[in-house]
């Protein structure tokens, strides 16, 4: 196990708009696409409720990745480390 | 079995719903939804026992299942199953929401229901994920089918069917649009059917819908709420707060009527509201639609949520709901406001069973927050679930905040706190330290309001049968059953189910010094009550179980004593206080002595008296606890270790007269008889205390048996008919047996006895136990004797003409004559001596006893 907070990156399938946002106060949106990527900084149990609401509200989850490295981008194939 | 997994919206409630309601079912339907984190277990085994007898229309006498404190899980699913049991024909058990149960031990228990259904019952569960249900065995049997998101997706072919039903025109490439959109999503497609079934131009707006980027959900929830009036969006918005709404709450939260018709027609429309009751008064909206109102609720009106919350937390105070109260006094943030609900009501809620609620409730304020308050609601729960020690602590705590608090409520503060210590001092068995408590009782129920007088009334009646219970219990007798029959009165009053079983199973117990016949009838009563209830095996009636027992045992009935005795064991649990089991090994031993298995029986009375050591103070049946392990040990052959205890014994107990049967006991165990006169000569002559009159009845036989070893048969047989006499108004029976008194009793001549009937039937119980004992069955019945024939059939046995026994009976002797043939056609008998041992055989004689 790494350190308690790691960097979180979760991929979402269409865009999310202002009410659904609301849900994730915690987490910092981009669009990429036709998906959203939430991020943000969370432990094990911050994660969980994440991805609890994301099943609440029917959304569509593509991916969650660890950022291991602050520069890392959340683009899927999209591979910046050497 | 079949399991439903697919996400939130995928239409399993819609398809359990639709499949539900179609007509001519060849079997029964128990339905039910979990409610939103569900984190009591026994709600939700309450609510499915109740879908399970809805649907299965049981006509048993039994009551509507009622939570009780505690919560025994292996219990309820033996209910449960044997309700499916005893259902013919088929039945369909569906469970919906399953995912929303937040209790591990509660899905447990549901595994271990559903790898034990009875064929003939199958069960539906929907849930949003797979759970940890370990059913393996199903699988490989073939015996569970699956239903997930993939079959649950409308097809092309099906959305056009959709939007056909819905009255909706698209052409072919609009709907392959929605469908692909939506990915045949069922809540899409009812969202986009919603909207698009009044729209102008279904074209565009499918169109636009598929060109955004939006989450369909969301866009589509917008869309929707955008083409409603304002005031139904309004309403909309402030009630998703709410887990359930109707249309006094609606007004209330938006200040405006008339939302019950809003509601009405939201669910005509199929808009995702879903009315809960046939009277279509309360209403529910779809979770998922919920969830995204209120999130739209936080972004736009987001200062006013906390006003609508206490609002609502207002109006379910005012209901009583006071667990929906302090959850939305919470949520608005209210933490004191909150903290002040929960001290106020967690003993009534303790009451109903929803102490796993109470839990949920503490550990929902945050953490580091100062509410001494709490300390109450902490040692409510501490006291349900067995944890003494930390309730001992707890409630010093809250006694201390109580003394601090504000006149408002430092009345319902210190009621509280006292009823609770008298909860407590009864379980740990410390009676002295109750009985100060107390003061509280001696007021009226007075109170401001009626949910005062409410809670007042709930402490009150917990606390009479503490107190009742404490003061049974150290000899307190008169005031005991007054206190119980006042709780138990007063339970029935406020329909507090529970405590009035609790309150008659204790007065059975209590009733000591009544005649036996009372003590059995409220035994019976307590008992039947509970059953009536299914508490049947719980806790609370062991001590009706158990007085039972002892009563049977005292008058004979041994067989019966001893299934009395079982299903106390049956009952009893780990938080069972040290008092029941004290009896029951009392009531064990006695049954062994009476069965001639001595050790047996010490064991059981060496375990009493280890039991009786621990109490603090002192403990009504103390000196007979001790004289009988005394007198055990003695017969067993270990006259000298008995008087070595015997010789340690305090002066005020040495002096009782239980220890001085266990001393003459012991002097003829050591070929003593002269002492042991002696030693019953006290008793006899009233200067040593006894417990009742039942001790007396062994010192006679003792003092009998002793004259029969030095010779004097007269003075024997005296004091074989002055125990008669004292035994026959009640029955008594044991005694005489467990002295073993056969042949002092066999000695005595019939006709110089006035108690001729009783005789015979100790005799015959005597006779009858080595029967069992030796393992032959009797024969079965012929046909029953009347009551007035077996009245006559007692006289038998003995050496009574039949116009002795006429007068005995107060009849006529051509009335006797006329029962006597009787008899003898009955039981197949051609003389007197024959229908006697056809009567032993078939056990008649011991089964006049009072009733």
């Amino acid at each position: 196990m790494g350190p308690a907070t790691v960097r979180y990156a979760i991929r979402i399938h269409g865009h999310l708009g202002a009410t659904v946002l609301t849900a994730f106060p915690a987490l910092v949106p981009q669009h990429y696409g036709a998906d959203t990527v939430l991020t943000a900084l969370l432990d094990r149990s911050a994660l969980y409720g994440v991805l609890a609401e994301v099943e609440a509200l029917g959304l569509d989850l593509v991916e969650v990745r660890q950022l291991t490295s602050p520069g890392e981008s959340s683009e899927s194939g999209d591979s910046r480390s050497p | 079995m079949t399991i439903i997994s697919a996400p939130a919206g995928s239409g399993k409630t819609s398809l359990l719903r639709t499949w539900a309601d179609r007509p001519d079912r060849p079997y029964q339907l128990a339905m039910m939804q979990v409610q939103r984190d569900q984190q009591d277990a026994q709600q939700f085994w309450l609510t499915l026992l109740s879908a399970i007898r809805h649907a299965c229309a049981t006509t048993s006498h039994a009551e509507s299942p009622t939570p009780t404190p505690g919560f025994n899980g292996p219990a309820m699913v033996g209910r449960v199953l044997s309700e499916l049991a005893g259902h013919r024909g088929r039945v369909m058990l569906v469970i919906d929401d399953l995912h929303a149960l937040n209790c591990p031990d509660a899905l447990a228990q549901l595994t271990r229901l559903l790898t034990n259904l009875p064929g003939g019952v199958h069960a539906v569960l929907a849930t949003r994920r797979d759970l940890q249900l370990r059913l393996p065995q199903l699988r490989l049997e073939g015996e569970l089918a699956e239903i997930r998101a993939a079959d649950l997706r409308f097809t092309e072919r099906e959305t056009r069917e959709l939007l056909d039903a819905s009255g909706i025109t698209l052409s072919e490439a609009g709907a392959a649009l929605l469908h692909q959109r939506t990915e045949g999503w069922a809540a899409g497609l009812r969202l986009a059917a919603i909207s698009l079934s009044d729209h102008p131009d279904p074209e565009r707006f499918v169109a636009e819908f598929s060109g955004s980027n939006r989450t369909v959900a969301e866009y589509l929830l917008a869309e929707m709420l955008e083409r409603q009036p304002d005031h139904v969006k309004d309403l909309l918005l402030r009630t998703s707060l709410l887990d359930r709404v109707n249309g006094e709450l609606a007004d209330l939260l938006t200040g405006r009527p008339g939302s019950e018709r809003i509601l009405l027609e939201l669910e005509d429309a199929n808009a995702f509201v879903v009315s809960l009751d046939p009277e279509r008064t309360w209403f529910r909206y779809h979770h998922l639609f919920a969830d995204l109102l209120r999130l739209e609720l936080r972004r736009t009106l987001a200062e006013e949520a906390p006003a609508l919350h206490l609002r609502a937390a207002g109006w379910f105070t005012r209901q009583g709901q006071f667990v929906d109260a302090i959850r939305h006094t919470q949520a608005a943030g209210d933490w004191p406001g909150a903290a002040r609900l929960l001290a106020d009501h967690s003993f009534s809620m303790s009451l109903d069973g929803q102490t796993q609620t109470i839990e949920a409730l503490l550990q929902a304020f945050p953490p580091g927050s100062e509410h001494p308050e709490l300390a109450l609601v902490h040692a409510t729960v501490d006291l349900v679930q067995g944890r003494l020690d930390e309730a001992a602590a707890r409630l010093a705590v809250a006694e201390t905040y109580a003394e601090a608090a504000p006149p408002d409520r430092q009345h319902r503060l210190q009621v509280t706190v006292a009823s609770l210590r008298l909860s407590l001092a009864r379980r740990r068995g410390y009676f002295a330290s109750v009985l100060d408590q107390v003061k509280f009782l001696e007021l009226p129920v007075s109170g401001q309001s009626d949910e005062d007088i409410a809670l007042g009334s709930d402490l009150r009646a917990a606390a009479l049968m503490n107190l009742g219970i404490v003061e049974a219990w150290s000899l307190g007798l008169p005031d005991a059953e007054r206190h119980l029959q006042e709780g138990a009165d007063l339970a029935r009053r406020i329909g507090r189910p529970y405590l009035e079983v609790a309150c008659l199973a204790q007065l059975g117990f209590a009733s000591k010094i009544r005649p036996f016949a009372t003590t059995r009838r409220r035994c019976r009563e307590a008992i039947a009550l509970a059953d009536r209830h299914s508490w049947g095996e719980e806790p609370i009636v062991a001590p009706a179980l158990v007085a039972l027992a002892a009563n049977l045992i005292w008058t004979g009935e041994f067989d019966e004593g001893e299934r009395s005795l079982q299903r106390t064991e049956r009952a009893l649990q780990t938080d069972t206080g040290p008092d029941i089991r004290l009896l029951v090994h009392i009531a064990s031993g006695m049954l062994h002595a009476s069965r001639g298995r001595h050790r047996e029986a010490l064991d059981e009375f060496t375990a009493a008296e280890e039991l009786r050591s621990q109490l603090e103070g002192s403990h009504a049946l103390a000196s007979q606890v001790t004289g009988w392990m005394l007198a055990t040990r003695a017969r067993i052959g270990l006259p000298g270790e008995a008087r070595a205890t015997l010789a340690a014994l305090d002066g005020e107990r040495a002096g009782s007269g239980e220890i001085g049967n266990a001393r003459a006991v012991i002097c003829l165990a050591e070929g003593d008889p002269a002492a042991a006169l002696d030693a019953a000569a006290a008793v006899l002559d009233g200067t040593a205390p006894v417990i009742g009159y039942v001790t007396v009845v062994e010192t006679h036989l003792l003092a009998g048996l002793a004259h029969r070893e030095l010779g004097d048969q007269r003075a024997a047989s005296q004091a074989a008919e002055r125990a008669l006499g004292l035994a026959e108004p009640d029955r008594l029976v044991m005694p005489f047996v467990m002295t073993g008194s056969r042949e002092l009793l066999e000695a005595l001549p019939r006709h110089e006895t006035a108690h001729a009937a009783l005789l015979t039937d100790i005799l015959d119980v005597m006779h009858g136990s080595s029967l069992a004992a030796q393992g032959q069955q009797p024969p079965p019945q012929t046909e029953e004797l009347s009551p007035s024939e077996l009245r006559v059939l007692r006289y038998l046995p003995t050496n009574l003409s039949r116009p002795e026994i006429a007068s005995e009976l107060s009849v006529s002797v051509n009335t006797v004559n006329t029962h006597v043939r009787n008899i003898y056609a009955k039981l197949q008998a051609s003389d007197r001596s024959s229908a006697v041992q056809r009567a032993r055989e078939l056990r008649l004689l011991s089964a006049g006893l009072t009733r």
